[in-house]
């Protein structure tokens, strides 16, 4: 049992931190890949942008204040500042429920990056600043990991994280190998190369495919992998648990509808077929996919959070 | 955290208004330390300026990267800082401190029989011992709570004494806290703090713990609905994220393991209160609220209020919740009611006060009236209904001017007002840039009542940080530091 404008919080601060997680990660892999002066380093920063949702090709010609803006701008609602801001207001509202280890390490990120030397940081090393607030991130979540009670609310932050990680990584591969913008296949090794690292998936990657940079591969990695963390299909799979674990514990069995859509999603991905993919095009599956991962967000709200109280009132 | 702080000056008044000069807390007059205070003394003069300022800045970063701040609310934006704390605690020996103890409980004891019998037979008004305009015209008085059941007699479950310590030594209370107190947090945060900074003379000095605060604040509010609900529901209602006071309420639900609700997650169907959850509506039994009583519900009080929940008052009158603090404590700690508490004690107890009132005159006695007036430039007047220093003229701070409107509206409206004389707060050592020098401090023990008073055996000491200030608010440069409250060897007994 749970307070539903906690377990909304709760949600929200995974996404918020999952969320602020990926934008840290594709700024750095922007800035680092365009220390080159290559065509193909500016078509990295153009796919970082895009799957950010960012429609603006020229920033590309300048990444560094890109990435600048999309990390400190405060006014920007899309920016890693405000996720952070946003997960940590939503932290302070549920500030009983989560254990202090956890509320400090979320504490202590946005004191970072919202003290008064958080520009001259980031000027003074990028990169650093970047690397060190995905470290942190990790630490908030290896912190809850090891000292939330892995409960209603700990599924319901994990939800957040997973909901929020299948839409970016779809968003990314959308950009990838969707047929919309991008006419001609992505062939380069450096930008192939670096579209992983945007996954967090390179090192993975290498391990199962070797050095050898397949589109086909990478789609098939960061979509339909059963193990890697970052995959669709395995956020699809957690999303599922995490689902299952909230109706247990609810005893709402058998009455809700998000838990069919999540198991429906999951099989989807489950028994996709990647000669079919190609075939086909990723882009009406891909779309497909977010469109179920909307869906689930909506019956969730109905089903936990903004229920219709005449269906609650006790007889 | 709300505060109200009255009779305390920007300065120390001149030798003529305070012949013996403010009591240290640490040095007798002629400057040797006092037995309570030599195991710090000792340890401080191990330690170099560096070393005290570094642990200055660990307890500081505690603070912070707890989230123990305040939000100050500026033109534009808000921002949030923590309250300023100092390392250096505050020690009171076991003698003084049973002293207190012993007053606190008689009077809240008497006040809560007080409040028990103004809000049914009234005999105390009848006996004339109280005037009854003041009650009834206080308003802080709650007509809606007439003949009301309240378990236990306890309408101020949560209580907060403003109490300092006079040139004499002698602690006297300045202010009683019977509506929302707050402050609580800081006590046990301090204390959590001052653990890490002292350990080894903490543990020398044979320190009272506190730590079981929660527990026996659950344990009060349990006792409320006991007899009718065998495993009571308690939640914590706070205004929200954006109240001052934010952190603590959330601190107290985290450490009680109870919710901690806002007024929307409430709702009120046939006279019972439930709160929603994620497995529908879950029915409420106690309401432990921080919320003030004009807030907490639309239907019975302030209309334009969304901090509370429409119908929870009728909830509260049929006996299926109850709120704590009752609504209509703050008739007991008015300012004009407060004069007459001493009268109170012995009226229902029939025991002389043990703690003592600072010195008030009553605007509304045609003779105190005219005394007031004659000395205008050395009292501190203030409005009856008002707080946090609001509607208050310090008389030795005051010029020509504000003297003359004063009058004039003491004359207009007399029975609004109060007049107290200029109090010197008592020093206690605090650690000022690096070096140890004597700050103003007033405590504020928190004391319980439900089944049972409780006195937690520590305090909040509010500390006036700017040199020479006797403003203790957090609001104006105030801070906090620990309170220690020493075993007398006897063993705990909370």
């Amino acid at each position: 049992m749970m307070l539903a404008r906690v377990a909304d919080s709760l949600y929200w601060i995974g996404r918020y931190v999952e969320r602020a997680e990926h934008m840290c990660r594709l700024s750095d892999v922007m800035l680092n890949a365009t220390l080159d002066r290559s065509e193909a380093a500016t078509q990295v920063a153009r796919i970082a942008l895009a799957a950010v949702g960012d429609p603006d090709a020229a920033k590309a010609g300048n990444p560094y204040e890109a990435a600048q803006a999309l990390t400190l701008d405060r006014d920007d609602a899309g920016s890693i500042y405000s996720s952070i801001a946003r997960a940590r207001e939503n932290a302070r509202q549920v500030r009983d429920q989560i254990t202090t280890e956890t509320w400090e390490r979320l504490n202590l990120i946005y004191l970072r990056m919202s003290s008064p030397d958080a520009v001259k940081a980031f000027e003074g090393g990028s990169q650093v600043f970047l690397h060190d607030t995905i470290a942190d991130l990790h630490l908030f979540k290896g912190a809850g990991d090891a000292t939330m009670s892995h409960g209603e609310g700990w599924s319901f932050l994990l939800l957040g994280v997973y909901l929020e990680r299948a839409q970016l990584i779809g968003a990314l591969l959308e950009v990838v190998f969707g047929e919309g913008r991008q006419r001609r296949p992505i062939r380069d090794h450096f930008a192939l190369t670096n579209v992983l690292r945007m996954g967090c998936a390179l090192e993975p990657y290498l391990r199962v495919y070797t050095a050898e940079m397949q589109p086909r591969y990478i789609l098939q990695f960061l979509m339909l992998d059963e193990d890697f963390p970052r995959s669709m299909r395995f956020c699809t799979q957690q999303i599922e648990q995490h689902l299952a674990a909230i109706i247990r514990h609810a005893g709402l069995a058998g009455r809700v509808g998000p838990d069919r859509l999540a198991g429906r999603l999951r099989a989807r991905l489950q028994y996709a077929d990647i000669d079919e993919l190609e075939t086909q095009g990723a882009s009406a599956f891909l779309k497909t996919v977010l469109d179920e991962c909307a869906a689930i967000h909506r019956s969730l709200y109905d089903a936990f959070v903004a229920y219709p109280l005449e269906d609650r009132l006790p007889a | 955290m709300e505060s109200t702080v009255s009779a305390r000056l920007d300065e120390p008044a001149s030798d003529a208004a305070s012949p013996m000069g403010p009591y240290d807390e640490m040095r007798a007059p002629l400057g040797e330390v006092r037995p309570h205070y030599a195991a710090l003394q000792a340890r401080l003069s191990t330690l170099s300026a560096a070393e005290l300022a570094d642990r200055q800045k660990t307890q500081e970063r505690f603070f912070l990267l707890q989230g123990i701040t305040f939000t100050v609310y500026g033109a534009e934006s808000s921002t949030e800082r923590i309250i300023p704390t100092d390392i250096l605690p505050r020690i009171i020996p076991a003698a003084e401190w049973s002293r207190i103890e012993a007053g606190l409980t008689q009077r809240l004891r008497a006040l809560n029989m007080f409040l028990a019998d103004i809000y049914s037979e009234q005999q105390i008004l009848m006996d004339g011992v109280v005037p009854r305009e003041l009650v009834m015209q206080a308003p802080s008085y709650r007509r809606e709570m007439q003949n009301l059941y309240v378990p236990h007699n306890a309408y101020a479950n949560v209580c907060g004494s403003d109490l300092i310590r006079q040139e004499n030594g002698e602690f006297a209370v300045l202010e009683d806290n019977l509506r929302v107190p707050s402050g609580v947090s800081y006590m046990l945060a301090n204390r959590e703090a001052s653990k890490r900074v002292f350990p080894g003379t903490f543990r020398a000095a044979g320190v009272r713990a506190i730590d079981r605060y929660p527990d026996l604040l659950l344990t009060t509010l349990k006792s409320m609905a006991a007899d009718w609900r065998p495993n009571p529901q308690v939640v914590v209602l706070t205004p929200g994220v954006y109240n001052s006071a934010y952190y603590e309420h959330a601190y107290l639900a985290r450490l009680m393991g109870v919710p901690l609700v806002e007024g929307r997650d409430l709702v009120v169907h046939d006279n019972m209160v439930y709160m929603r959850t994620t497995t529908g509506l879950r029915r409420i039994d106690v309401i432990y609220r921080r919320v003030d009583d004009d807030f907490i519900d639309p239907l019975t009080f302030r209309r334009d209020s969304s901090l509370g929940a429409a119908g929870l008052f009728n909830a509260y009158r049929a006996g299926n919740v109850v709120i704590c603090n009752a609504p209509g404590t703050g008739v007991a700690d008015d300012k004009a009611v407060y004069a007459y508490v001493p009268e109170i004690i012995r009226y229902y107890l029939g025991e002389d006060a043990i703690l003592p009132n600072i010195e008030t005159y009553l605007c509304r006695e045609p003779a105190q009236l005219s005394h007031v007036l004659a000395n205008l430039d050395k009292l501190v007047v203030k409005a009856v209904g008002a707080s946090g220093g609001y509607g208050m003229l310090v008389g030795p701070h005051s010029t020509k001017a504000q003297r003359d409107a004063f009058a004039d509206a003491l004359r207009a409206d007399p029975s609004n007002y109060i007049a107290q004389p200029t109090i010197q707060l008592s020093t206690a050592p605090c650690l000022i840039d690096g070096a140890v020098e004597p700050r103003h401090v007033d405590l504020r023990p928190f004391i319980l009542s439900g089944e049972k008073i409780v006195v937690t055996p520590g305090a909040l000491t509010r500390v006036a940080l700017k040199k020479g200030s006797l403003v203790v608010n957090s609001s104006q440069g105030g801070g906090s530091k620990d309170t220690w409250v020493l075993s007398d060897g006897k063993g705990d007994r909370s």
